[in-house]
């Protein structure tokens, strides 16, 4: 019924642009729905106690109502916008603290060195921070929290301001106007078309319904017929009161703040069936399946079991990598190309030659395979007495100039270790190999240095490619280029082949349609709260003057974007003017409407 | 012509060219602003007008002609390091500055927004790298989209920057402490939200009847607007961004100095502001140009963060990760939205909206300095 009766608004312009129904024929009211001026924006910040409730003795209502007094009263707080702003502002400052601090799930590497003291501002501060949690702000309990207020507040300001829009849009027509006040746009002529024909040009120039304008909300008023419901603005003078942008502003702010639940939802869904796993894999070498086991790196969400796993077996053919070799061009040593060829075979045996590219990475199955890293893998057989320990391609890591790894062979007695320094690009001179510090490997170079003793597998934590040398002696280093091979003591070393190794990332994500159906509500809600402004028009039929012409008066009042109200207003007076043949009066409102004699022309 | 003397074009139409020209439109548009507001003759400032108008647009002109004959030089878009994308943070700013005091018939606020540009361009010059290709992985469509979005942002940001400084220094020198303390909630006829007195001025705010046509008048509004305290807040305020060459810089004194350079240009530029509040028009006015063209930025930089969200689950196999430059973006982000909430919150509105927006420009410029210099993360391709 009440829908309805919010349609009825649209009706009855529609009626008398139509011609069909005379204006004068009485409307009936539907008596049980109260009819909703439309008011304009809401205070912002509501008292947070309301006024005429008193508050009473302390006390004396009992623990309970004192309980759910506090309870209400901090949830008025956390509905005012200010509140909000406070809000907002201790998240700026955790980002600021995050911005200058070192993440450890960003960098963990420059945590530890804070913590170690060699780097940062020192031990005891670091140690102070980390007690702080400075170091994951976005895991700490204070940002959690903060994020947990901030929601709360938003959603204890959004339930009225959703309720007050509802209503505002299905019940709510613009007010009649009785009095222009000082600050409203104001424009006036006169013409010699009466009173319906104005009236009748007022409601085709403020269209309902009309392709490439503003919608209007229209309110036909006469003074002198049932035009209009008994009750406020009887005795206003005939007019067209219309108004736009009524709910679009409001709108498209709620559909922005909104979009921060779907945000938030498509983040803890997305958390919880996502699956992440890493793997590195050497050229020309046997890949990995997609499974649980296979992965150096398992990151399942709680919802993702491990069947959900295609199976597909991923091989890496090659690895193009390529730099800008000429040290005089411009961007010289800049990396140009990052290509892996790889083969996926799946799981009915269908093979498929793919690549993988930085900004390109391979979907298999709603699976993304991403390259994250990659890095040189010299093959190193290592031998002990002519029995073979390790034999096995070494992943080794850029280190700036040059590539780091480690050999661990825990089958020697005692362990060996070997510490790998691999130089791509270390030509010979005159005086030796010249370390250029080049990535490309024309002419790689390798320096092991060789210890012994307990490597502490299983003992300590230790990184794949660094050794834990605390209980290792060295015994000594020594170059190798490929297919040398050098003893030191009763252990060979042999550098047989150089390779390529990729990191890939295989990652599922299934929460990342929503948060782009999220964004989408965000930029459309925030385009539409930024740009659509509510305001209204009245044209006032303001009576006759001395030679019977009609005086009108243009009125125009806008709640957001002053400016491009004026502008509007102007164009739509002007507008109306000339299709009504009147002439312009003043730029001021034709004043006195109900004595013809005061009728300033 | 090949590449290397492109590549000396570029700079040649950069550094005086480009550069002259804003200074000359700057100065001569505030000739024609003290002309015409300021009681000269009427004829001589809607010609000097017109001259800053040309000048300005050749400038413009010039500074897009750099930009392009750069771009051809190193085959690629400059969006690539510090200098490209300082650079046109300024010929956005300036462009899309002019553009909208042109639309809203404040042509006479020219001069502040060439000068703003100018700085921006010598700020550009401070981090100037030669022409170079871009890495593979920043080659993309992808790439082209976020940044040039966030770029505009920027630029469009610094212009909202200059409109909030203009409207701290008017509302600070035209209004009378009085009727400031008196009404309580000026500002609160401000805004965009509530109903607005919809062409209405701030005569009542303003004290006597005399208008920037005297001098006495004049003087009284620079007055109200102590030349220390500005001198030292700016200095003080443009140090929160600044230290980051202090830090970043070899040697340290190299840093300091460039640090001080900074700071006493921005204490200058303030203080020549100061000389013109007296000419500036209402309050309201410039607060709601403000208000516009930082909420336009909003929008370019939401936008903008969003496409690098995207980019990064293309590129990275994840969406966000609190990297120190996805870090900052979020922070600037929450900085304007807490001044565009701040501009809708009564008893807020005002002033300390103002001052909110001061600041996340603040948070702006300094995220996008220590990111690139102080801090090492994934987004480290700064041609440094």
């Amino acid at each position: 019924m009440t829908l309805r009766h919010g349609r009825w608004v649209v009706g009855q312009k529609t009626d008398a642009i139509g011609g069909a129904r005379s204006a004068t024929e009485p409307q009936r009211y539907p008596p049980h729905v109260a009819i909703l001026e439309s008011a304009p924006p809401p205070v912002q910040n509501p008292p947070i106690r309301r006024r005429g409730v008193p508050a009473g003795p302390r006390g004396s209502q009992g623990m309970f109502a004192f309980v759910l007094d506090s309870v209400r009263m901090a949830w008025r707080g956390l509905t005012r916008m200010r509140t909000a702003l406070y809000l907002l502002a201790g998240l700026a400052v955790q980002s600021a603290v995050a911005t200058v601090i070192p993440q450890e799930p960003n960098v963990p590497g420059t945590v530890q060195a804070w913590l170690t003291g060699e780097d940062g501002p020192g031990v005891g501060v670091a140690q102070a921070l980390d007690t702080l949690g400075a170091f994951d702000v976005y895991g700490s309990t204070l940002f959690l929290a903060f994020l947990l207020l901030m929601f709360l507040s938003l959603t204890a300001c959004l339930i009225p301001r959703i309720r007050g829009w509802l209503r505002l849009v299905r019940h709510s027509r613009p007010p009649l106007l009785t009095r222009a006040t000082s600050s409203d746009l104001k424009a006036g002529f006169v013409t010699v078309a009466d009173e319906g024909a104005v009236l009748d040009a007022a409601q085709a120039l403020l269209p309902a319904r009309q392709r490439g304008t503003a919608r209007w909300r229209q309110r036909l008023h006469r003074q002198h017929g049932p035009g209009d419901p008994p009750g406020a603005g009887r005795s206003a003078p005939s007019q067209l009161a219309a108004e736009t942008g009524l709910w679009t502003r409001e709108g498209g702010s709620l559909a922005f703040h909104l979009s921060f639940y779907v945000l938030l939802a498509a983040i803890v869904f997305g958390q919880l069936t996502t699956f992440e796993g890493q793997r590195g894999v050497v050229e020309g070498e046997p890949g990995f399946t997609d499974a649980a086991v296979s992965y150096w790196q398992y990151a399942p969400g709680r919802w993702f079991s491990e069947d959900e796993h295609a199976g597909w077996r991923l091989d890496l053919e090659g690895f193009e990598v390529d730099w800008v070799r000429d040290p005089l061009a411009p961007g010289a040593g800049q990396p140009t190309l990052f290509r892996s060829a790889v083969t996926i075979t799946r799981a009915d045996g269908t093979v498929e030659r793919a690549s993988v590219e930085g900004n390109r990475p391979l979907v298999v199955d709603g699976r993304k395979i991403h390259q994250l890293d990659w890095g040189y893998a010299p093959r190193m057989i290592v031998r002990q007495d002519g029995v073979v320990v390790h034999d096995a391609f070494v992943t080794t890591q850029d280190a700036t100039g040059l590539f780091t790894g480690a050999v661990k062979a825990p089958a020697a007695d005692p362990d060996v270790g070997l510490e790998l320094f691999l130089y791509p690009f270390a030509p010979d001179g005159t005086d030796g190999p010249r370390l250029t510090g080049a990535p490309w490997a024309d002419a790689p170079l390798m320096f092991v240095w060789q210890w012994r003793g307990d490597l502490q597998l299983g003992l300590t934590q230790q990184f794949i490619n660094e050794l834990d040398v605390s209980n290792l002696d060295l015994q000594g280093g020594t170059w190798l280029r490929p297919g040398e091979s050098v003893a030191i003591g009763d252990v060979e070393i042999e550098f047989v082949e150089l390779r390529r190794w990729v990191g890939f990332q295989v990652s599922r994500r299934p929460g990342v349609p929503w948060l782009l159906l999220g964004a989408g509500m965000m930029t459309l809600g925030l385009v539409a709260s930024l740009y659509a402004y509510r305001r209204r028009v009245w044209v006032v039929v303001e009576g006759t003057d001395a030679q019977g012409r009609t005086l009108v008066n243009v009125v125009g009042r806008a709640f957001q974007r002053p400016d491009a109200a004026a502008e509007e207003h102007a164009r739509l007076a002007e507008q109306l003017r000339v299709v009504l043949a009147g002439e312009a009066t003043t730029t001021a409102p034709v004043t006195a409407p109900q004595a013809p004699t005061g009728a300033s022309t | 012509m090949n590449q290397t003397d492109l590549a000396e074009l570029s700079k040649l139409l950069y550094s005086p060219v480009t550069i002259g020209l804003y200074v000359a439109a700057s100065i001569v548009s505030f000739a024609a602003l003290t002309a015409t507001v300021g009681g000269g003759d009427a004829q001589r400032g809607r010609r000097a007008m017109q001259l800053g108008r040309v000048l300005a647009l050749v400038g413009i002109a010039a500074h897009l002609a750099h930009e392009i004959v750069r771009g051809l030089a190193q085959q690629r878009l400059p969006l690539g390091n510090m200098f490209e994308v300082t650079s046109l943070m300024a010929l956005v700013g300036v462009a899309g500055g002019l553009g909208y005091l042109r639309r809203r018939r404040r042509e006479e606020l020219n001069g502040f927004v060439l000068l703003g540009g100018t700085l921006m361009l010598g700020l550009a010059l401070l981090m100037y790298a030669e022409p170079g290709p871009l890495m593979p992985i920043l080659d993309t469509w992808w790439r082209t989209f976020h940044v040039s979005l966030l770029v505009g942002g920027m630029g469009v940001f610094a212009a909202g920057f200059v409109f909030t400084g203009l409207y701290l220094l008017g509302d600070t020198g035209q209004v009378d402490p009085g009727a400031r303390r008196a009404g309580a909630l000026i500002g609160s006829a401000l805004g965009d939200s509530g109903a607005v007195p919809v062409g209405g001025s701030s005569a009542p705010s303003t004290l006597s009847t005399a208008g920037p046509e005297d001098p006495a008048w004049r003087a009284e509004v620079r007055g109200r607007i102590s030349a220390w305290r500005l001198a030292l807040g700016v200095f003080l305020g443009t140090s929160v961004v600044s230290w980051v060459w202090a830090v970043s810089l070899e040697p340290t004194r190299a840093g300091v100095g460039r640090m001080l350079t900074v700071n006493v240009t921005m204490v200058v530029a303030a203080l020549v502001a100061r000389w013109f509040t007296p000419y500036l028009p209402a309050t309201a006015t410039l607060d709601g140009i403000a208000h516009r063209v930082i909420a336009f930025a909003f929008v370019l930089w939401t936008i903008g963060t969003i496409a690098g969200a995207m980019w990064a689950e293309q590129s990275w196999g994840r969406f966000w990760g609190w990297d120190p430059k996805e870090t900052g973006a979020f922070l600037t982000w929450v900085a304007y939205a807490g001044y565009l909430h701040a501009r809708a919150t009564r008893g807020v509105r005002g002033r300390s909206a103002a001052w909110v927006g001061i600041g996340a420009f603040v948070t702006l410029m300094a995220t996008y300095l220590v990111a690139n210099y102080v801090i090492v993360g994934l987004h480290s391709y700064a041609g440094l």
